[in-house]
């Protein structure tokens, strides 16, 4: 079972390559949240569907380093795996 | 000061160091990069530092419910969502003034939950496990000191304070018990008896 919200960061993560957090949300269309996309992104790091590491900042660059994330093989293994089934339950839902 | 800096401050007190790394420092991260690349617009940095709080506070409020596991995950929006028409269907039928104790002892309840998720305590367990688990009073392990003395006028207050009309009752039941109480002491010390509890257990002191 691959959840919604999760299979939409791993479809992004594939296609458009890593990305932070917030351009996860900006892309999203308004499906993933800032309050809650880290929690999601925490639970597909420790699935083993993600990896992150943390961004080298520019030189003179203050705050906190950003974490960029992007799809580990099991993860797009997992994606190809849930297309896949949802494209045979389709056909087979089919009247 | 960094936007941001007390928020890394108080995140703390309420997760623990995965959660903060993997989850909280990441949003606050984001808050700061938003307000650095804001620039000297007033406006632009002030509706970025509302959209950042906004996202702590309300990571700060489903964080309790979430987990790593996905079920628990799902339901959180859910429960936020729940909460929140609770408590405007609370004020509106009972008060503010009960929504905002409900809201206060759920905002209790939630720090006490994550506080004892960071620091795990030990389940008691009690020493004479033949007692089966029931949901009454007679079943309830209470010393016989001032502990167990504070447990009963505290419980019986309570229920006093819940159902006034049955004050009287309460009463005349606590001083019933009072004499039973008397009366089997005195015939334990008759038949000089120590083992006051028929149960193998040690005699209870009053202090």
């Amino acid at each position: 079972m691959l959840p919604g919200k999760e299979r939409l960061i791993l479809e992004l993560l594939v296609s458009e390559g890593p990305m932070f957090g917030l351009q996860l949300v900006d892309r999203s269309g308004g499906a993933l949240k800032r309050g809650t996309v880290y929690v999601t992104l925490g639970r597909m790091e420790s699935k083993g569907f993600i990896e992150s590491e943390q961004d080298t900042p520019d030189p003179g660059a203050i705050g906190l380093p950003r974490r960029i994330y992007r799809p580990t093989a099991l993860g797009e293994r997992m994606l190809r795996a849930w297309a896949t089934f949802t494209r045979e339950v389709a056909w087979e839902v089919k009247p | 000061m960094m936007p941001g800096t007390w928020l890394l401050k108080i995140a703390p007190l309420v997760f623990n160091e995965r959660f903060i790394e993997i989850v909280v420092r990441p949003t606050i991260a984001d808050l700061q990069s938003e307000v650095a690349a804001a620039g000297s617009n007033r406006t632009k940095r002030f509706r970025v530092r509302c959209r950042g709080y906004a996202a702590f506070w309300t990571l700060m409020f489903v964080a309790p419910f979430a987990s790593w596991s996905e079920e628990r995950a799902n339901v959180a929006s859910g429960l936020a969502t729940g909460s929140v028409v609770v408590t405007l269907l609370t004020v509106v039928t009972l008060g503010r003034w009960t929504a905002l104790v409900a809201v206060g002892a759920t905002l209790v309840a939630l720090l006490l939950h994550s506080w004892y998720e960071r620091h795990p305590s030990e389940i008691a367990v009690p020493p004479d496990a033949w007692r089966s688990p029931q949901i009454n009073f007679s079943s309830t392990d209470i010393a016989g000191n001032i502990g167990g003395l504070i447990f009963v006028v505290g419980s019986v207050l309570i229920v006093s304070l819940a159902l006034p009309s049955i004050f009287l009752f309460l009463l005349a039941g606590g001083i019933a018990a009072c004499f039973v109480a008397w009366g089997l002491a005195a015939w334990h010390t008759r038949a000089q008896r120590a083992d006051w509890t028929c149960a193998g257990r040690p005699p209870r002191l009053l202090l």
